[in-house]
């Protein structure tokens, strides 16, 4: 899963969102594994309140603003397309 | 005038040929294509063996080839299933083996996923996609050879309004789900009262927001086609995403929208919603659940010069009540009203004192009766029997009634107000859900001894789904565990979110289990932190 670049915060950052959403968004989906690239949509671990969970989860618990317009598909796919969101925001 | 579905295309083709019939995922068909296309894949279909009331099955996310399928399907006499492409493979394989269907319309990627037995029970697949792999067993026909049928003619077939157009399953307190049969004759009753109503014209068009398993797709789909309007597919990766679907409505001039409240909801609050963007959209339909009067009076206001329409009725008789709503008495209303009956269909209140309730105040069980009405569940005359009855308040001739199970009040207004359910059948997001069938899937686990699934009521969806457990002595599960297992049998809507476990179950004097306590207990727990619900 890890990768050699990848420094150990970022690392923290993807378990936390990886974490999160197998709590909270696959297990109620009967979901048990996922992978970071993979379609969370397609695989319908997150759902159309879900989807909004996970915002909640990205502005409580990670500190980042998510404006309506960055919630589409491109952004929240996968554990990695999120990572990049809030990576992006934290700069 | 139409008696049969397919009779509005052939009207529609004929003075539309160059109009787009239905849009989807970046392609369009006209009313010209979707009128040869239908015809080639009835002559297919016929070609193989399909005779007239054959089921066949559509199994694949919603694309121009679903509405091309569903046409062609009753163009060959047929009877169409659509089948949810996000159910789990051991539903659809019950659904495909309980109603005796023969060939599916599908795609690889679905197909694969059914299990040997039902695939050996297939005759043939029509693959939409145009390279189909040769499999062993099945037959797969690529949506390419549709080429070599007829286009100008459908096939030659005998049909009259009484005949089955699809079968639509909804959730089963036994466990699995059941197959409400629906006539041409239910569905044009609907299709041409709405038509009516809404007064739809060839200018409008229509967004289809539900998925086709529901029976809202009946009006986006047949009554664009009635008005030779275009039908436009929201596709799942577009209804997740509010500002996304907004900026479809804008872009695509929908001017005709029917969804579940809660997907009105969610564009409410996660969307920019203005009268301005959406300026072409006139009318908003919402059935399927009950609408929080604190959205609806925003939706009103936001939307001013949009009408707004309350449509009301289980799949049995598609919608049976309406109710438009009056923006001048909205702040005062308390609950919103589920109207009255639509044309060509008779609804009335049963007390319990087996009387039909004609005063204001009088509360009931609701009735339907008329052409919309189903004429039961597929290969279940017991349930049937129970729920499609005898009309006991009519002497002169036989016909037959649905009880809807829903409790309702005869307002002052003449209105009728939904009160509740008679039943352990509750809504989340529109879809039917029986309490019992997702027990069913807790207690086929080894593990469980009693299960109790719950209703917490929700402001958003209607209701959150929970779960009650006992184990059996020694047992020990996960939720997550459980979960994962329901997932093989129930659809994710109906997966309870949270699973509390207890050593055993409350029980009322009878011995039963005791729900109402169990009910009001998770409520009250629902309203704390999530962390102190779960105990494992």
């Amino acid at each position: 899963m890890s990768t050699v670049n990848q420094t150990p915060a970022t690392q923290v950052l993807k378990d936390q969102i990886r974490e999160f959403i197998m709590e909270n968004l696959a297990h109620a989906k009967g979901i048990t594994s996922f992978t970071d690239d993979e379609s969370l949509m397609e695989s319908g671990v997150i759902d159309s309140l879900g989807i909004f969970r996970l915002v909640s989860f990205m502005e409580e618990d990670l500190r980042v603003r998510v404006s309506d317009e960055e919630i589409n598909a491109e952004t929240l796919k996968s554990v990695n397309s999120i990572e990049q969101l809030v990576l992006s925001k934290r700069k | 005038m139409a008696y049969i579905l397919q009779q509005l295309l052939t009207k529609s083709a004929e003075r539309y040929p160059e109009k787009m019939a239905v849009w989807a995922r970046g392609r369009s068909v006209t009313y010209r294509e979707l009128d040869q296309r239908s015809n080639q894949l009835a002559h297919l279909l016929r070609q193989r063996g399909i005779k007239k009331g054959d089921r066949v099955g559509l199994y694949f996310p919603k694309c121009v080839e679903s509405v091309i399928s569903m046409l062609a399907v009753v163009k060959a006499g047929a009877v169409y299933v659509p089948l949810d492409p996000q159910a789990p493979a051991d539903r659809v394989g019950y659904i495909i083996g309980n109603c005796g269907i023969r060939a599916l319309i599908t795609k690889e990627e679905k197909r694969r996923g059914l299990d040997e037995n039902t695939l050996a029970a297939l005759e043939f697949c029509v693959m939409t996609e145009e390279a189909a792999k040769s499999s062993n067993g099945t037959k797969l026909i690529p949506w390419s050879m549709l080429s070599e049928y007829p286009a100008e003619r459908p096939p030659q077939v005998v049909l009259t309004e009484t005949d089955l157009a699809y079968i639509l399953y909804t959730s089963g307190s036994t466990g699995r789900p059941k197959g409400v049969m629906l006539s041409h004759q239910n569905a044009l009753t609907f299709v041409e009262w709405c038509a009516a109503t809404f007064e739809i014209t060839s200018e409008d068009r229509l967004s289809n927001h539900a998925p086709l398993h529901f029976d809202l797709s009946v009006f986006d789909v047949y009554n664009a086609i009635e008005a030779g309007a275009t039908v436009y597919l929201v596709t799942e990766d577009l209804a997740l995403f509010p500002s996304r679907l907004a900026e479809f409505i804008e872009t695509k001039g929908i001017t005709v929208w029917y969804s579940v409240p809660s997907a009105l909801t969610l564009l409410l609050l996660h969307a920019d919603l203005n009268a301005e963007k959406l300026a072409r959209l006139r009318l908003i339909l919402f059935a399927g659940e009950v609408f929080p009067m604190k959205y609806l009076r925003q939706l009103a206001d936001l939307l001013p010069h949009v009408e707004l329409q309350n449509l009301y009725g289980p799949t049995e008789t598609n919608v049976c009540t309406y109710y438009e709503v009056e923006r001048e008495r909205l702040s005062s209303l308390e609950k919103l009203p589920i109207g009255i009956a639509c044309e060509n269909t008779e609804v009335f209140a049963v007390n319990d004192q087996d009387e039909i309730v004609t005063q204001a105040g009088g509360t009931g069980e609701l009735y339907v009766r008329g052409p919309a009405v189903t004429y039961g569940y597929w290969a279940d005359p017991e349930k049937t029997a129970k729920m499609v009855v005898p009309n006991r308040f009519q002497p002169n001739f036989e016909e037959k009634i649905y009880r809807t199970g829903d409790l309702v009040q005869l307002a002052e207004d003449g209105n009728y107000y939904f009160l509740g359910r008679r039943d352990s059948m509750i809504k989340s997001r529109g879809y039917r859900i029986e309490l019992g069938e997702i027990e069913s899937a807790l207690l086929s686990h080894e593990a469980v001894k009693e299960a109790v699934a719950i209703a917490i009521p929700d402001d958003i969806v209607s209701n959150r789904i929970v779960a009650v457990i006992a184990a059996h002595d020694g047992a020990s599960v996960k939720p997550s565990e459980l979960q994962h297992h329901c997932a093989s049998r129930i659809p994710k809507y109906m997966i309870p979110e949270l699973i509390e476990f207890r050593d055993s179950l409350p029980k009322t004097s009878t011995g039963k289990v005791d729900r109402v306590q169990l009910t009001q207990e998770s409520i009250r727990a629902a309203s704390q932190p999530a962390a102190e619900v779960v105990s494992q």
